[in-house]
């Protein structure tokens, strides 16, 4: 059993809506004029499927987080790096949830059939789904959307996440593993004991570089100077990022000064996941007499430079 | 030894692999205007696209039903586009549409190529508006639905929709561009929907639906703030349904042609209900989002009570519950 949370005082409360309205505001405004959609990729994407994918395990991960691993063969086997999920949740204590929760792929177990995702709770949704239990089946539809994709002849690779926006990126440590690429992934968190991936990166061979609020490390500037003397003897082939618009500025202001490319992913609310709902308009600037991308199907991973 | 991906299946293949046998099933055609359907339920407009179709045996459907086309490009509502409360979902995505030329070039082939009759959604913020658009369609749509009860676009949530006059007007002036059938989905909030049902029907409509997501304002917790961009938005889902009901069986008693209801339907017991309260069809939206095969299990499960008891189609399943 998890000991009993303390409710927020309203203050504490007042406190975290502030935090997330100012996170909120820097994201748009940092991501205004930033993405544009990735030119069509060379293959075609794995076909999606719905499955009623059985949960492996679900535990609690480092200091707000929980792992679920679900048992889906199909998807394990075509999910491409940086693909998401819908996941539909089941009801619990009378609470019905009537939209699917998209969620990035952390973890593709082929072998076993098995995915991994981890997901914060923070509303209704996350809530029950909190509650589901191994043993139990979800209905998944995946894999979706446009992943991150290593340019050709990459030999090292930046890869940078904030919260939760780190399993965005760990497909692509995992393929730069199998593909000989060397990967550095930066976690960016509140507190050293919220990251997540050191345990994932010793698993894979790449380079764990965790930064946090609580330190300074994680502080805009702080970050840049720790990237640009960590790649000062040669810049990595590309840069993936996933987590905060501010995030996603800097790593476009040090691709543009290493001259490399982008590739940043996205969240946005959506109902389908698959296009047709239109539901998750990507902050790209387009005309607005005509529609602008979508976060499902033109992402959620969009090129990136300032 | 170098381990490979075990053979794998998934619930989509097997839900493919078990589609009811041809010839094994009871008739559930209905009749729009002369359009026949293969059986009663169809998607709602705004919640199905051909993506869909890559994850259901479409062609077991009644229909299929487009996306909105406006006549001209239009772009869509600012984020978030689309959120979740307790009531159910609220959406105001802004119904970007190609346009006619442009749904016609880029989206029609998909829609035609998925086997079902298409029936193409048109809109219009004037009641003249929708005539040029059938026009311009010509003869693409097996049937057009004019969607006259968009919430979240003109007037603070009222609409065309909401006035017999306005119907009549647009009906009529779509009668004389096109013999396909013409169904007019009506809004939830007509100061009376039995009106706007005959005023449709007066001008030469085949079918109404009845009827679409209720205006709703959803807001966050605490901060009271707006929580989609577009401020007022349309809510759909189960809970919705009796609200429904109540038009759909008011909108049935009141005119001869057929009325296709669509309001939170999720399962064959729910399309049932609104059988019973007169509609000769249905129209599935919200259920498909978490249960992308919602519509074909519908349709399943329609088939095998009448099959399990021995009736000839959907009425006799409901007058045989009725003399209990």
């Amino acid at each position: 059993m998890s000991p009993m949370k303390t409710p927020p005082t309203a203050a504490e409360t007042r406190a975290a809506l502030a935090r997330q309205a100012a996170f909120a505001a820097a994201d748009a405004a940092a991501l205004d004029g930033l993405l544009s959609v990735r030119p069509p990729e060379a293959g075609p994407r794995p076909e999606p499927v719905w499955d009623e994918a059985t949960v492996v395990s679900h535990e609690v991960v480092r200091e707000r987080y929980r792992r679920l691993t679900l048992s889906c063969g199909t998807i394990a086997a075509t999910a491409l790096a940086g693909q998401f999920l819908m996941i539909t949740v089941p009801p619990h204590g009378g609470e019905r949830i009537l939209l699917p929760r998209p969620m990035a792929i952390h973890r593709r177990n082929p072998l076993r059939g098995t995915i991994e995702v981890i997901y914060g709770v923070a509303g209704r949704g996350t809530t029950a789904l909190a509650a589901v239990t191994p043993g139990q089946r979800l209905l998944v539809t995946g894999p979706l959307g446009r992943g991150f994709e290593f340019p050709a002849g990459t030999r090292r690779a930046l890869m940078i996440g904030r919260g939760v926006g780190v399993c965005a990126v760990m497909g692509s440590v995992e393929d730069a593993e199998a593909r000989g690429i060397r990967a550095t992934l930066v976690a960016s968190g509140r507190t050293r004991g919220s990251l997540i991936g050191a345990a994932e990166c010793a698993e894979l061979g790449a380079r764990f570089i965790p930064v946090t609020d609580e330190e300074g490390s994680a502080d805009l500037p702080a970050l840049g100077a720790l990237l640009r003397s960590e790649f000062a003897a040669g810049p990595p082939d590309v840069v993936f990022v996933c987590g905060a618009g501010v995030l996603t500025r800097l790593a476009a202001e040090l691709g543009a000064e290493w001259g490399v490319p982008v590739q940043a992913s996205l969240e946005a609310h959506m109902a389908c996941g698959l296009g047709y709902c239109h539901g998750c308009a990507a902050p790209v600037r387009t005309d607005p007499a005509v529609e602008g991308p979508l976060v499902c199907v033109d992402g959620p991973v969009f090129d990136a430079a300032v | 030894m170098s381990e490979t991906p075990r053979p794998t299946t998934d619930a989509r293949r097997t839900f493919f692999a078990a589609r009811p046998t041809a010839g094994a099933t009871v008739d559930l055609g209905v009749s729009i205007g002369g359009l026949r359907l293969l059986n009663p339920v169809m998607p709602a407009s705004g919640c199905f696209g051909p993506a869909l179709g890559r994850l259901i045996p479409v062609d077991e459907l009644g229909a299929v039903v487009t996306k909105t086309v406006f006549g001209v490009p239009r772009g869509g509502n600012p984020a978030h586009r689309l959120t979740e409360i307790r009531a159910g979902m609220v959406n105001s995505v802004g119904i970007p549409s190609r346009g006619a030329a442009g749904y016609l070039a880029e989206l029609h082939p998909h829609y035609r190529a998925l086997g079902p009759p298409v029936i193409i959604s048109v809109g219009a913020h004037r009641p003249n508006g929708y005539a040029p658009v059938v026009r311009d369609l010509g003869a693409a749509g097996d049937a057009y639905e004019l969607n006259v009860s968009c919430p979240n676009l003109d007037r603070d949530g009222t609409d065309i929709g909401s006035d017999p006059d306005a119907i009549e007007s647009a009906v009529a002036a779509v009668r004389l561009e096109t013999d396909k059938p013409i169904i007019v989905k009506l809004p939830v909030l007509a100061s009376s929907i039995a009106e706007c049902a005959q005023a449709a029907q007066a001008a030469g409509a085949d079918a109404v639906c009845v009827a679409n997501s209720i205006p709703a304002l959803p807001l966050e917790a605490y901060t009271r703030a707006p929580a989609i961009g577009n401020v007022i938005g349309g809510l759909s889902g189960p809970s919705i349904r009796p609200i429904v009901l109540r038009l759909v069986w008011l909108a049935a008693r009141s005119v001869d042609i057929p009325v296709i209801a669509c309001g939170g339907i999720e399962t064959a017991d729910d399309a049932l209900d609104y059988f019973s309260v007169g509609a000769s069809a249905v129209q599935v939206g919200t259920a498909s989002f978490a249960r992308p095969f919602a519509m074909v299990e519908i349709v399943r499960t329609l088939q095998q009570r009448c099959t399990d008891d021995r009736v000839a189609g959907i009425r006799d399943l409901i007058d045989l519950w009725r003399a209990q």
